[in-house]
């Protein structure tokens, strides 16, 4: 069985600052993403999912209509397997629905005018997201017992978060001590893969030029992110 | 009246729960910020987690590395008795160097041991430390008991194992106590699963520490600077330690000459006495040859001259020291001339590794143990009788490295 855990927004930086020796694995190191114009989530997953730059098809569905790409898996490696599962994938199997609801949040923070009023989105914006990575991190351990011969899990908290409390430190380490946990219970070979990372901006968090891999069984050097499929295939 | 404090170090293997006691302290004695604990247990909540009060240590740093908070090394709390400092050293190397050079001087520490996993590598070595340091009152904790079902047996069993291996290096714990960091147990009153146990607990153990006792309370070292002639032989120096008093029989050493103190001087005030930690003049009775480096003791109380001590010092020059170079000892204002008669053991001041025993060799950032010869007799003390003829530097034109001294040889 072959497991990834991509992570939106795992930024290179805090994953060393923080000593996440689980989701380092043996081999770790950034991903090139200087083929694309913008760090931009939905482009960046759907070109890992099938090995080539999707940007300017992404691009053309136009700002809203983007989220709710769904591609079909036979354009993706992930056909290659016999079962696989792939857990709320942006651009595969995303949870609409809750995303809309985080970006929707988001754009209140930024849009309501007073310090009190912040916070109270906030709050509920960071509730959210955290209500909905336990609903992940659940699902994700209850598939690694079944019988599956490819795992995806999507986590989007270190992203969603992030976007509102990059400068919060002490609550960026309990999230990555987290996603490092969850690598830490896994038992078979797996690929820990980020689309980009993130960079402080004050208090909030801006998606960074660079993402995150490591594995345990090879050096990837500088891969790009639409060299994992082939990586991937010849894992089989 | 202000309350008195009390400066500690925990040192012990880095996965057994500093951090969590750190925090645990914290939360125990109501020290942190309105709210913070509060944020801290809720994002543990969402994530699924009882509360981690390791994370509050994270928050204590945020907050030095924003500015909010000045001090950047030390974390306080208190209890009733009186107001503590935890000495948070970065790395093995900044805590030696602090405490050799006395930057930073803990007067008790905290060895903390993981009751399931039992004495690591790192475990011997920061004790190890400790002896050489001199620190005297140090609280063993075996943490994480409640991982062990808080099982006596199993306490015992590493109890053993560390006492030990503790004895072999001098190293006699005030106190070793059962405790769950994470769950609170037998840090401040809470003792609900450990009724086996019944000693104090971590708070009553630390209460029970002395604090460092004054300079002025200790002999009369008295180090000459230099010596004017105005209308009045003034001899100018530092009380190191003690009270030097008009009319005081003192004895003045190397030479070991005795004379009365006529005068103690200061400008513009009357003064009788001068007491530790003071710049003064004083004038004698008799008129004896005094120069600078000379000690001046109470004849009642007169210290051991030697030129033969055994010192734990930390190497801080880019140049290392070879057996057979000459250097330059200075303790207070006394300077003279030394050689590493021999380099015991060297030890490496980052992964605390034994380097050599024996050796000919130190390097910058080792630490070593060796035997001074210095050229002349000296009036020095161990470290933890007079602090403050207990500590030196060798140099050449540079200072090369801080020492403690640990034995007069005879």
């Amino acid at each position: 069985m072959i497991t990834v855990l991509a992570i939106d927004a795992l930024e290179y930086t805090l994953v060393e600052k923080f000593d996440c020796n689980n989701l380092k694995q043996k081999y770790y190191g950034k991903t090139n993403i200087s083929e694309f114009s913008e760090p931009r989530t939905m482009v960046l997953w759907s070109s890992f999912m099938t090995g080539k730059n999707m940007e300017k098809e992404i691009l053309a569905k136009g700002d809203k209509e983007m989220w709710n790409t769904r591609l079909d898996i036979k354009d993706t490696f992930f056909d290659q397997f016999e079962n696989p599962k792939i857990i709320d994938l942006p651009g595969f199997n995303y949870i609409t629905d809750q995303h809309d609801q985080e970006r929707k949040l988001l754009k209140e923070f930024f849009d309501v005018q007073s310090e009190e009023e912040k916070d109270q989105v906030r709050v509920e914006y960071n509730n959210l997201a955290f209500e909905h990575h336990r609903k992940i991190k659940e699902e994700f351990i209850e598939v690694l017992e079944a019988d599956h011969d490819f795992i995806l899990g999507y986590f989007s908290v270190a992203d969603v978060i992030g976007h509102l409390n990059f400068g919060n430190r002490t609550m960026m380490k309990m999230i990555y001590k987290d996603l490092d946990e969850i690598a830490g219970s896994l038992k078979n070979q797996f690929i820990v893969l980020s689309d980009h990372g993130m960079e402080q901006i004050g208090i909030f968090g801006d998606h960074s030029n660079y993402g995150f891999w490591s594995t345990d069984f090879k050096d990837l050097d500088n891969p790009g992110i639409t060299d994992f499929a082939e990586i991937i295939r010849e894992m089989r | 009246m202000d309350k008195e404090n009390l400066k500690f170090v925990i040192v012990g293997h880095i996965d057994h729960g500093k951090s969590t006691l750190i925090g645990r302290l914290l939360y125990d004695t109501d020290s942190l910020p309105k709210g913070k604990i509060e944020e801290i247990e809720q994002i543990c909540k969402s994530l699924g987690k009882d509360i981690e009060f390791g994370y509050v240590m994270d928050h204590l740093e945020e907050e030095r590395d924003q500015g909010i908070t000045i001090d950047t090394a030390q974390t306080f709390f208190n209890t009733t008795k009186r107001n503590y400092v935890i000495i948070d050293a970065p790395g093995h190397v900044e805590f030696i160097k602090n405490m050799i050079s006395g930057a930073s001087q803990a007067e008790a520490a905290v060895l903390i041991v993981d009751a399931d996993e039992g004495v690591k590598e790192q475990t011997k070595r920061h004790a190890y430390i400790l002896g050489m340091l001199g620190l005297d009152q140090v609280i063993v904790v075996i943490n994480k008991m409640d991982l062990v079902d808080y099982d006596r047996e199993k306490f015992e069993t590493v109890k053993k194992e560390l006492l030990g291996f503790l004895s072999g290096i001098n190293i006699k714990p005030s106190y070793i106590i059962p405790i769950s960091a994470k769950e609170g147990d037998l840090i401040t009153g809470k003792n609900d699963n450990m009724d086996w146990y019944q000693g104090p607990d971590f708070l009553q153990a630390l209460d029970s520490f002395k604090i460092k006792e004054s300079a002025k309370n200790k002999p009369l070292r008295f180090v000459v600077q230099d010596v004017y002639n105005f209308d009045k032989r003034i001899i100018a120096g530092r009380v190191e330690s003690g009270i030097i008093r008009k009319g005081d029989r003192i004895k003045i050493l190397p030479s070991g000459e005795e004379t009365t103190v006529k005068s103690v001087e200061e400008f513009l005030k009357n003064v009788t006495e001068a007491e530790a930690g003071k710049s003064t003049g004083i004038t004698t009775e008799d008129k004896l040859f005094i120069d600078r480096g000379d000690v001046i003791v109470h004849d009642r109380d007169v210290p051991v001259l030697t030129n033969h001590i055994r010192a734990n010092i930390f190497w801080m020059d880019n140049t290392p020291f070879n057996k057979g170079d000459i250097l330059w000892f200075r303790c207070a204002t006394q300077d003279v001339a030394c050689e590493i008669e021999k380099i015991n053991r060297v030890i490496n001041s980052s992964t605390l590794d034994l380097i050599a025993e024996d050796a000919d060799e130190i390097k910058n950032r080792e630490v070593a143990d060796i035997i001074i010869k210095t050229d002349k007799p000296v009036v020095v003390e161990n470290f933890n009788t007079i602090e403050e003829l207990g500590r030196f530097v060798l140099r050449t034109d540079d200072t090369l490295a801080g020492g403690i001294i640990t034995e007069l040889v005879q």
